[in-house]
């Protein structure tokens, strides 16, 4: 029984092997460009999860301070949970700092007869700590303290990194949803085309006593084929696209060297061509009646 | 094996059988003969159910067709071999694979598949025909492979529309024998026909329609 609906089938998509070609040429594009937004997100992530790493506050601490106040500063600041490490950065070794930075223009320092330099603590937060809204909290406890004059960090950068993370990943995920309906579409389209075409048949099959499960299978059978293969030639594709560009580059820009190709994305893509292919199918048969 | 109370059926402007009942006995040979338009093509229909009735009872091998779910239809098919007046043999498959399509839809198996087809297009006489389309066949002998998928399941009904519409006497009494050997074996057997000279003298009983009116229940 079932070996017939595959042979049944195999002889369809042999049949109408240019129709079958072109939806599967249409829906590994859509793959393939389902699998470029999806390592692009990736990667995004991937990268966006190194940042917090670099991120860090200043404290910078109020003048004449005794070097006891400073040390009680230091202590109340590591109490705080969210906090990896704290370095004090006294005045004098600011100012070396940004002598060493400014290097060759080291002119526009001369005529002070002062360090105009605060003392400042640099801190660190723990990778789970670095959100817009939790340091923006900590800022303002820091703030508290006695002895601090000001608290720094980049706002923008913070607010920033989230958005662009979070917006990749809905435009993401919002781009590839629309992609897996065009694939179903196409699936859906091919099969119905396939199926009008042996409407003749398929009533010739219903008299002589087929049932439902036989006159379907053969379709099935073949929406999940042209799916698989759209999936596997998208696979090719992005295999391929890999190997040839994106390493090559990598040779000439470091920033390409830094991409990750997951391996588990050359199952998905047949596999989710097949379940693609099936339900497109399975939405072309419909109901059928006797 | 076959029994029609008080059954009518309407088409959207006219009544294409008009308060019909009958009963067919397990084994019998009938012929269904009235002129074009009297009804015989419908009355074959709704005994496979390709429409159905609008009034009456319909009982067939047992099934009980106003009872019948929608899924046990393949079910009740499957103990009919159909003789089609308009033939429904597929262009895109020879003629082993349209005789073999009756026995797919069963699940037979592949062996047993051959050797029954070939069996039953020697029945009919076009064992040599077998890898030959439908298209480059006569109409008496996309007939005969008509009438070889019909009996190649071994059915218990076999319902024949104008077996003979396109064939000449001869070859005629030729296809009725074969009708009659698979009758001697205990098939029911259903010929609906406007030529009187199938049935003349052959003893068979005969059931007359006119105009959708059952008119006559007599021996040919
Ligand atoms: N699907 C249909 N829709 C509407 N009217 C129909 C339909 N099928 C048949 N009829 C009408 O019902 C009547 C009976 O038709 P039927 O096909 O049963 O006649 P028949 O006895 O088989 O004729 P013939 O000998 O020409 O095959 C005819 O008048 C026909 O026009
Ligand atoms: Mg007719």
């Amino acid at each position: 029984m079932t070996s017939y609906a595959f042979r049944l089938a195999i002889q369809s998509i042999l049949h109408e092997k240019w129709i079958n070609l072109l939806s599967m040429i249409t829906i590994a594009v859509c793959f393939l460009i389902m699998a470029i937004t999806a390592l692009s997100v990736y990667n995004i992530d991937l990268a966006t999860k190194t940042l917090p790493e670099k991120f860090s506050i200043m404290i910078y601490l109020k003048d004449n301070l005794s070097s006891e106040d400073s040390k009680n500063i230091i202590n109340t600041v590591k109490k705080d949970t969210a906090i990896e490490t704290v370095r004090f950065i006294p005045k004098d070794e600011a100012m070396k700092e940004l002598k060493s930075f400014l290097k060759n223009t080291e002119y526009v320092l001369e005529g002070l007869d002062e360090n105009p330099l605060p003392d400042s603590i640099e801190i660190k937060l723990k990778k789970e700590a670095v959100g817009p809204d939790s340091v923006k909290k900590l800022a303002e406890r820091l703030k508290e303290i006695k002895g601090v004059s000001e608290v720094e960090y980049v706002e923008k950068f913070l607010s920033s990194l989230y958005s662009v993370k979070v917006g990749f990943k809905t435009l993401g995920i919002i781009f590839i949803i629309i992609m897996s309906v065009g694939i179903i579409f196409v699936c859906y389209s091919t099969v119905k085309i396939l199926f009008y075409r042996r409407n003749k048949e398929i009533e010739t099959y219903k008299l002589l006593g087929a049932t439902k499960g036989f006159i379907r299978a053969p379709f099935i059978i073949e929406g999940s084929v042209i799916g698989f293969s759209g999936g596997l030639l998208s696979l090719i594709g992005i295999v391929s696209l890999y190997y040839t560009i994106i390493l090559r580059l990598s040779l000439t820009i470091p920033l390409f060297k830094s991409i990750i190709f997951p391996a588990h994305i050359a199952l998905f893509l047949p596999l989710a061509g097949v379940t693609l292919g099936i339900t497109g199918a399975a939405i072309a048969i419909g109901r059928l009646r006797y | 094996m076959i029994q029609f109370q008080n059954v009518s059926k309407h088409y959207e402007n006219q009544t294409a059988l008009r308060n019909i009942t009958f009963s067919i006995d397990k084994g019998d040979m009938v012929f269904i003969n009235g002129p074009s338009g009297s009804g015989k093509t419908t009355l074959l229909k709704l005994i496979y159910l390709a429409e159905k009735h609008d009034e009456g009872n319909i009982s067939i091998a047992g099934f009980e067709v106003e009872k019948l779910k929608e899924s046990s239809i393949p079910l009740l098919r499957r103990n009919i071999g159909f003789v089609f007046q308009d033939f429904r043999l597929l262009d895109n498959r020879n003629v082993f694979e349209n005789v073999a399509l009756s026995l797919m839809i069963r699940g037979v198996s592949e062996k047993d598949l051959k050797t029954q087809v070939y069996e039953s297009l020697k029945i009919v006489n076009l064992r040599h025909k077998a890898d030959s389309s439908p298209d480059a066949l006569s109409g008496g002998e996309q007939q005969r492979v008509v009438i070889a998928r019909a009996v190649v399941t071994e059915p218990t009904i076999i319902l024949a529309d104008e077996p003979t519409g396109n064939i000449d006497p001869d070859l005629s009494a030729g296809i009725i024998r074969i009708f009659k050997d698979i009758n001697a074996k205990g098939t029911t057997i259903l010929i609906a026909t406007h030529n009187r000279d199938l049935f003349r003298n052959s003893g068979k009983r005969v059931l007359k329609l006119d105009n959708g009116n059952l008119v006559g229940d007599e021996k040919g």
